[in-house]
């Protein structure tokens, strides 16, 4: 039991409960929804072993299913972006870096992390509402739904980020 | 065979994310027919237990506003009552024999008390959870009313929690209705988008009725009594087809303020259903032979 394990655990029980209770119930203009847990995959320092993202991320998406009545939908998509994360932030590392450098707005600067969190979360909305609705019927539906819960997504992350610059 | 186990070492990591997600589409595409997925819904005891918490809460501050609903409703119900018992005098100058068989009829229903603990409004497909289980005597398949209206069949049970389709639910919820003191019969649907309208669908063509007039559930569909509130008609439209109108209704229940419902429990209507699973059975027998 290590303390960055721990640390894990109070930081999944928080995103978990935060999204059952809150952010899930968030449905700003009919379609935008926070779904905030998504930063806790893109959190994983440089050289964490890649099983333990899939299984974090796998978890995670799970129990968030199984408090809005829909198994697989977010673990499958959760899933996906933990395979891609170790591959994607080793592209945005600087050559000297520490050996467990951690994404973050202070570590990579603004430019960088932008690209680095924008494409994941983008990536995470677009399979989460294709597979939620597995059909392009309501293509303007679908298309509202990604973007709005894009913006709403980073709006939170991105206040997170400067929150923790600051402390 | 080294390259081999190295091979796998190496990408291993790969084998896991090609299982996990297998996993979660296997769990995607099961659920709705899968009734032992209960273990991965609201209905799970655990999950079920803090949504419970949740719904104390909120409805320790929905609390005043609910009761006054109830006493309005129970005001209304309460002069009703009194008014068609003196009509009733009146016309047949004596009470008692069919008071008597009128009570006899309602007493049959068994009403389980249940709070809601998780809704949904926005989806296309929206579920709930409310908090009787099998351990009080509810089973899949029972009809769940409250105080203004319908609001759905239960689907998934676990000992103390149960998942239940609400009208609002475009892919599942079918309830038959009728149109009061006209007789006509029609499916109620909802297909998405606001919460507080449905629809209800094959009204045939001959049928007269106005705007104003009230929905009610007809008792044939084995699973509601007869004449619960379903809602008030608003629009009317002709179906796609042309031979039939399509009804705008309003649900008198209220989705979005929902906490206190029952489930009905008809022993007649499990009693009908095994009459109809048995002719559908020997149906079959048939057909095969």
């Amino acid at each position: 039991m290590s303390i960055d394990f721990l640390k894990r655990v109070v930081l999944f029980v928080a995103f978990v409960l935060a999204q059952a209770f809150v952010l899930g119930r968030i449905h700003l203009f009919h379609y935008a929804t926070p779904l905030l847990y998504v930063y806790f995959v893109t959190l994983f320092p440089r050289n964490y072993p890649k099983r333990g993202v899939l299984t974090w991320a796998f978890a995670m998406g799970l129990i968030i299913d199984i408090f809005t009545n829909t198994p697989g939908l977010a673990a499958a998509s959760l899933t996906a972006v933990a395979a891609i994360q170790p591959y994607f932030f080793a592209l945005f590392v600087p050559r000297d870096a520490v050996e467990t450098l951690e994404p973050s707005l202070l570590n990579l600067g603004p430019t960088k992390y932008s690209y680095y969190i924008v494409t994941l979360v983008t990536i995470y909305c677009l399979l989460f509402f294709t597979l939620e609705m597995f059909s392009f019927d309501h293509l303007l539906e679908w298309l509202m739904s990604v973007v709005g819960s894009i913006l709403v997504t980073l709006a939170l992350i991105i206040t997170f980020e400067i929150a923790k610059r600051k402390v | 065979m080294k390259n081999l186990l190295e091979f796998l070492h190496k990408y291993h990591h790969w084998f896991l994310f090609v299982f996990l997600e297998a996993l979660s589409i296997v769990l995607l595409f099961q659920f709705n027919s899968y009734q032992g997925s209960v273990w991965f819904s609201t209905a799970n005891a655990i999950a079920g237990r803090v949504c419970e918490w949740d719904a104390a809460v909120e409805s320790f501050f929905t609390m005043a506003h609910n009761n006054e609903v109830l006493t309005q409703r129970n005001f209304y119900l309460e002069r009703q009552l009194a008014q068609l018992r003196r009509l009733y005098q009146e016309a047949t100058q004596k009470t008692d024999p069919k008071e008597l068989q009128e009570l006899e009829k309602i007493s049959q229903y068994k009403l389980i008390p249940a709070k809601v603990v998780t809704s949904e409004l926005h989806k296309k497909n929206n579920l709930m959870t409310i908090n009787s289980g099998l351990a009080e005597g509810v089973e899949p398949g029972m009809g769940v009313a409250c105080g203004q209206g319908v609001v759905g069949v239960t689907f998934l049970c676990s000992d103390h929690y149960t998942v239940v389709i609400p009208v609002l639910n475009a892919a599942s919820s079918r309830i038959s209705c009728k149109i009061r003191n006209r007789g006509y019969f029609g499916v109620l649907r909802w297909y998405g988008q606001e919460s507080g309208y449905a629809y209800v669908e094959d009204i045939p063509r001959h049928a007269r009725f106005k705007r104003g007039e009230w929905v009610e559930t007809n008792g044939y569909s084995s699973i509601f009594p007869a004449g619960v509130l379903v809602g008030k008609i608003v629009e009317v439209y002709n179906s796609r087809d042309g031979l039939s109108y399509r009804l705008k209704i309003q649900l008198s229940t209220d989705f979005g303020t929902l906490r206190d419902v029952v489930v009905i429990s008809d022993k007649s209507i499990a009693e009908r259903m095994r009459l109809m699973q048995a002719a559908r059975d020997s149906l079959k027998l048939n057909v095969h032979e």
